[in-house]
């Protein structure tokens, strides 16, 4: 029982129905189109319209019919468990504090100053999430959105590269050869999609497109952006025409996330802040922005360490990890020369925690 | 913004001459509410608005790293690097400067950051197949006056340096004729330059590769400390400048930076420090380069044949594809050299 007026209607529309004397979606039930174009003035196409709307807001709001069936929390654990796998990095650190690998179907910023590998995750997770499943990883492609220009190829190729000989080393079964066969770095190139924007604008745009192409190329797992507030930083005199352009942007990501069962990555810079006399560091595009992704990391420095701690998260306790960049890409401080095995996660009742296989 | 050029219909496009949205980014600034109330079309009609507006704006899909890494993609990568000039360093820098981004190039003064940069305006001028991009350069003076003695002695001992190219090459090119200089004493200037005459050499091809000495001249004395947010919007308004500039022309673009002094060296937020200077201009321009070099000058000397000269060390601070490395460099007559591991240890403290 909803009042006409708060459905996404032209107002045209509206005040011809509310003028005919529909004022709420039950007055509007078991219309036909013709019926409905007749007594409220509308034309064919108008009233069709109309009542999809209707169907559409009544079946979701009452449960009744259609695709939006209620979910219970438990179906909701084991589709999650089947479906959205996590994508596990080469940093078994990073994996554990994220409880399994970077979950697919939410949002996840990663924040840090200049230099610190920003950048450089997301080229690594850019490889990872292409690894084959019988390996523990999704087997996915990818869309990277850059608009600094920072992804350079030949660093693209290095951890491509460093990827596959990992997996190579751990590869113990036939069905593990098999799949070697096509990861390789060709073919890790070939699920990579680019898109190079270089203002805000280009970037909206882009992400109003994004959801065509996701359709057409349903193995997408992960859309990184890097970096959004590169573009947003920038000739910005109107900075609550900012927040909300910001705002709508976060929707839009949370919506392709959980439509699309994508994993989206998105970086962001850091800024200074001055509270009371004192400067502080916190991550640039404000307060609001910070509510829109589920996951934040932020990398930092620690004299000459680098370390990631994550300081928002819906399922994981506040960590920090150590990390480094090497030439194979994104790893563990202090990593063993073994590779470890990771086995891929088969539904039971026991945690997920005790199915890997960890040696080191 | 000519609406009939998108493929609309003509219902569609009298609504948006109606609501006064002159151009694509009117249309993808507003939510799809907003634009519902203002045109007074159906959320299908605004749907089909928002995607033609997008479709005119990106008008190619994503693209398969593959076709980058096959050289398939000129739009978006060339893979081209401009050489320094110098084996070794070109080994640090992985080929050289990247084509498409802003490089910075910071270090105390005597370090020899104007020596590599006048380098630079000669190594572009050889062909690709030696490193150079077949263009000239620009060099944008803020501070001292530019050294034009010096250029000429770098370009007479060419042949020196540059012992890979065939001398018959180095003398059929007429390096002062593409070097492009321009003195700009404030910021407005500056402007003027960038906006103007800067992008009419960059479009007739006669130049590809923008050197700024310095980015910090202007930005540190014309502001009071107060300003710091105004300064922070000019920061900001440049290095966009550079950036189109670099993107819509493929060109190098290196800014070169001055140093301040660290106080308080538990302040690590750009990483650990190898000296106790850090670039200028802090964290608002740090945020806007892509590729960080250090140049430094050590209390060492290193000798050649009669050449004397202070030992540096390039460093690279940050850079997307290359890791925190350095080589030791001495400036000789003919430019900036590494030095290789045999000529380190003629190294004299």
């Amino acid at each position: 029982m909803r009042p006409v007026s708060s459905l996404s209607l032209s107002p045209s529309v509206k005040v011809r129905l509310v003028s005919a004397g529909f004022r709420f979606t039950s007055d509007l039930r078991g219309l036909k189109p013709l019926q409905l174009s007749k007594e409220a003035s509308l034309s064919q196409p108008e009233a069709l319209e109309v009542l999809q709307t209707v169907r559409r807001v009544v079946g979701g709001d009452e449960g009744g019919g259609g695709a939006s069936a209620s979910l219970t929390a438990l179906e909701l654990l084991q589709k999650e468990e089947e479906e959205l796998r996590s994508i596990v990095t080469f940093s078994s650190q990073l994996d554990a504090a994220l409880g399994g690998g970077l979950p697919v179907g939410k949002t996840i910023e990663i924040c840090g100053a200049p230099g610190v590998g920003k950048t450089q995750l997301c080229l690594q997770l850019a490889v990872d999430v292409q690894v084959p499943s019988c390996f523990g990883g999704v087997g996915g492609q990818m869309v990277y959105i850059d608009t600094e220009g920072s992804f350079l190829l030949q660093r693209v190729v290095d951890i491509a590269t460093a990827g596959v000989r990992h997996c190579s080393l751990l590869a113990e079964d036939d069905e593990q050869r098999v799949a070697m066969e096509t990861f390789t770095v060709e073919t890790i190139l070939s699920n990579m999609f680019l898109v190079r924007c270089h203002d805000y604008v280009e970037l909206l745009a882009e992400l109003h497109l994004l959801p065509g192409f996701l359709s057409a190329h349903p193995r997408v797992r992960l859309l990184v952006i890097d970096s959004v507030a590169f573009v947003f930083r920038r000739l910005f005199d109107d900075l609550s025409q900012r927040t909300r352009l910001l705002n709508d942007l976060a929707q839009q990501l949370i919506a392709m996330a959980t439509r699309h069962k994508m994993a989206v990555v998105i970086t962001n810079q850091m800024t200074t802040r001055l509270r009371g006399g004192q400067s502080q560091l916190v991550p640039a595009l404000g307060e609001s922005w910070g509510h829109a992704p589920a996951i934040r990391l932020l990398l930092h420095w620690v004299g000459p360490q680098r370390m990631a701690a994550i300081f928002k998260s819906p399922a994981h306790m506040d960590s920090t990890i150590q990390y480094q960049i090497t030439s194979e890409g994104f790893r563990d401080a202090n990593q063993c020369e073994q590779p470890q095995s990771k086995r891929p996660r088969r539904h039971t009742n026991q945690p997920a925690a005790s199915q890997r296989v960890t040696s080191c | 913004m000519d609406w009939h050029q998108l493929d609309l219909s003509p219902r569609i496009t009298a609504a948006v001459r109606r609501a006064k949205l002159k151009c694509v980014q009117d249309v993808l600034c507003v939510s799809g509410l907003d634009l519902q109330r203002l045109t007074g079309l159906s959320r299908s009609d605004v749907q089909q608005l928002i995607t033609a507006a997008a479709t005119a704006c990106r008008p190619h899909p994503p693209v398969p790293a593959l076709l980058l890494h096959r050289g398939e993609c000129r739009r978006l990568e060339s893979g081209l690097r401009l050489s320094v000039g110098c084996p070794v360093l070109d080994e640090l820098l992985r080929g050289g400067l990247p084509v498409g981004g802003v490089t910075e190039l910071s270090g105390e003064s005597g370090a020899g950051k104007t020596q590599l940069a006048l380098q630079l305006c000669l190594s572009v001028q050889y062909p690709t197949q030696h490193g150079g991009l077949n263009s000239g350069a620009v060099y944008i003076c803020t501070e001292d006056v530019f050294p034009s003695s010096r250029l000429q002695q770098l370009i007479s001992d060419q042949s020196c340096l540059r012992s890979d190219v065939p001398p018959t090459l180095i003398s059929r090119l007429q390096f002062s004729d593409h070097v492009y200089i321009e003195h700009t004493a404030d910021l407005e200037s500056l402007q003027v330059c960038l906006s103007r005459r800067v992008p009419l050499l960059l479009a007739r091809g006669a130049v590809r590769l923008l050197v700024v000495d310095s980015v910090a001249a202007l930005f540190r004395c014309e502001f009071q400390a107060s300003d710091w947010l105004e300064r922070t919007k000019q920061l900001l308004s440049f290095s966009s400048t550079l950036h189109h500039l670099s993107q819509e022309f493929n060109t190098p673009v290196l800014c070169i930076n001055q140093v301040t002094d660290v106080f308080n060296s538990s302040d690590d937020t750009l990483g650990p420090l190898s000296s106790n200077v850090s670039p200028a201009l802090g964290l608002a321009w740090a945020n806007q380069v892509m590729v960080r070099l250090m140049m430094r000058r050590l209390q060492e000397t290193v000798a050649r044949g009669n050449q004397r000269s202070a030992l540096r060390r390039l460093e690279v601070v940050f850079a997307p594809h290359l890791a925190r490395d350095g080589r030791d460099a001495a400036v000789w007559r003919e430019g900036v050299r590494g030095l290789t591991g045999s000529e380190c240890t003629d190294v004299q403290h």
